[in-house]
């Protein structure tokens, strides 16, 4: 079998100055692997991000997230 | 490899400002789910080239900005009546009216009802977070009763000022119709619900079929005085309660109201409660009535000081410019506080300008600062370049120097943010740019009366008082350490 490799799995892709840590896609994530970060983005919020594993690719933070831009879903 | 990401929107908003990709609404916005939602069933319906979209007033004003498709921005309330005029006008159209509580539930519900009276070929997206947001939080025909809003300070009294309105149910009764839904974005589940719902509407609209309405239950975290969670809470466990989610009619389907024109409960005669009494306006809404401080002085060996404060909304700018003004205030000083900014409450640029003076003062805008004091990049970027030689940059540490100030203005980066987050109250990072405008000695103003203006700014949370006072002190010390 073949076997998976890190970019092979599901992930988002946070683009962190539209973020503007409401926090809607941390609660909303089964799997918690989303959390606020330290460090402020431009505008001086502190934006979200992938805490590296744990993403199945189910979208609900892009459907929670009331930004466009702010969140997508790569599933390769 | 598949990629979920927004559809149907322009990838930036330059109508909204170069480069920008954020939209205007508040952090947690039911309105920015939903807008997300729409703009993803008209793409991926196909229907993009086929729909007007019908903005309203409101929090949704600036949907135009964002839905790559056809707009036509209506009058406020007047949504329906211009939708009703595309839709005859153009048969081969979408036609989509976007309404809020005040723009269908108060100023435009007889042309809201009307129109789905008459059955006009339009679908009508109703958000409901029971108060008006954009104006600032005020009572809305869809408030629930005992929600305290700012023109329900004591919770809405059903005896005063009525009921919830029920804009599905009130639909409901009429003849023409074909769908009628209402729906949350309170949860993962009711948003995938009510993109199913968005989808039927778009059907409808697509295939000419007749009305539709569909109510979206929205949090509005600002005006609820919640953090985005609680709010999102409130809207799935008291909104609902009110405003039960459920597909009313949906005529091709076989959903009908069981009866037109069904039973109406007489209420009993209400009587009205006591209102409970305050002494006066001011401090009913915990304003300074003028009578704590004394008129201005003419005193023209004191020169004009030009202030501006800038960041974004939320982070107490606008606020630490009533601290300076006050101060200037109390020091019998004229003054004049301005403030700027968007339709949004938090979240987007706000800046304030404040003009002391010892004679009268002709205008109260500043082009030119004295003194500069900015929280975040985007407005020390804008800003930095006019301040005046001489003069003082405050800026928040975390801000990059991307742009040096001009020569002869002297930059000082005060970890503001980061200060205030120490202390253990992230949003005292105001009161720490204050401590520094005291230790830099950049306002010209007395110590005592900026001390008495901060304390005078929490008149209405008096438990703040001694904590901001406390942190003002420290903020001062630590600073005038380094």
């Amino acid at each position: 079998m073949e076997e998976k490799t890190e970019g092979a799995l599901p992930r988002p892709e946070i683009e962190e100055d539209s973020c503007k840590g409401c926090g809607r896609c941390v609660a909303a994530c089964p799997k918690k692997c989303l959390s606020i970060q330290e460090h402020m983005n431009r505008m001086g919020i502190r934006p979200v991000g992938y805490v590296g594993t744990g993403c199945i690719g189910c979208a609900m933070c892009f459907y929670n997230c009331p930004e466009p831009y702010a969140i997508k879903v790569v599933k390769p | 490899m598949k990629t979920i990401e927004q559809k149907g929107m322009y990838q930036k908003f330059p109508r909204s400002g170069k480069d920008t990709r954020v939209t205007h609404y508040c952090a947690g916005c039911g309105h920015g789910i939903v807008n997300k939602l729409v703009a993803e069933c008209c793409a991926e319906m196909g229907l993009q080239d086929q729909t007007i979209f019908v903005d309203p007033v409101g929090c949704g004003v600036f949907t135009y900005y964002y839905w790559d498709a056809a707009h036509i921005s209506a009058a406020h309330g007047r949504a329906s009546a211009a939708a009703t005029g595309v839709s005859r006008a153009r048969p081969d159209a979408v036609t989509i009216a976007y309404q809020g509580d005040g723009d269908l539930g108060a100023i435009g519900f007889n042309n809201a009802f009307q129109a789905a009276s008459r059955g006009e070929k339009f679908g009508c997206i109703f958000i409901n977070n029971s108060l008006y947001g954009m104006t600032g939080g005020q009572m809305a025909p869809t408030t629930l009763e005992g929600e305290k809003t700012t023109t329900t300070p004591f919770g809405r009294d059903p005896a005063l000022t009525g009921h919830p309105l029920h804009v599905c149910e009130v639909f409901n009764q009429l003849q023409a119709p074909v769908y009628i839904a209402r729906v949350s974005v309170a949860d993962t589940k009711r948003i995938m619900q009510c993109k199913q719902a968005i989808k039927r509407l778009f059907e409808i609209q697509r295939d000419h079929k007749g009305y539709a309405l569909l109510e979206i239950l929205a949090p509005c975290p600002t005006n609820f005085r919640m953090d985005p969670l609680k709010a999102a809470e409130f809207c799935k466990n008291e909104m609902e309660a009110e405003f039960p989610l459920g597909t009313f009619r949906d005529v091709d389907k076989g959903v009908t109201p069981e009866a037109i024109g069904a039973q109406h409960q007489a209420s009993a005669a209400l009587e009205v409660k006591s209102v409970p009494q305050v002494a006066s306006c001011a401090e009913l809404f915990g304003v300074s009535d003028g009578v704590d401080a004394p008129p201005a002085e003419d005193d023209p060996s004191v020169p004009e000081r030009r202030f501006k404060f800038a960041g974004y909304g939320g982070q107490g700018i606008l606020s630490l410019g009533i601290c300076v003004a006050e101060a200037a205030r109390l020091e019998k000083r004229h003054t004049l506080w301005f403030p700027s900014y968007g339709p949004e409450q938090r979240g987007g640029s706000a800046s304030c300008s404040v003009v002391v003076s010892g004679t009268p003062i002709g205008s109260p805008t500043v082009e030119h600062p004295d003194v500069l004091v900015c929280m975040n990049q985007p407005s020390y970027e804008r800003f930095v370049g006019d301040v005046k030689k001489g003069g003082i940059v405050i800026v928040d540490a975390s801000v990059p120097i991307t742009k040096q100030p001009p020569e002869g203005v002297k930059l000082y980066q005060v970890p503001a943010i980061q200060m205030a987050e120490d202390f253990g109250v992230p949003k005292a990072a105001n009161t720490m740019m204050l401590a520094a405008l005291r230790a830099f000695k950049a306002t010209g103003l007395d110590d005592a009366h900026l001390e008495t203006a901060l304390c005078a700014s929490f008149k209405k949370k008096p438990q703040l008082v001694e904590k901001n006072r406390d942190l003002l002190h420290r903020a001062e010390a630590a600073l005038l350490n380094n």
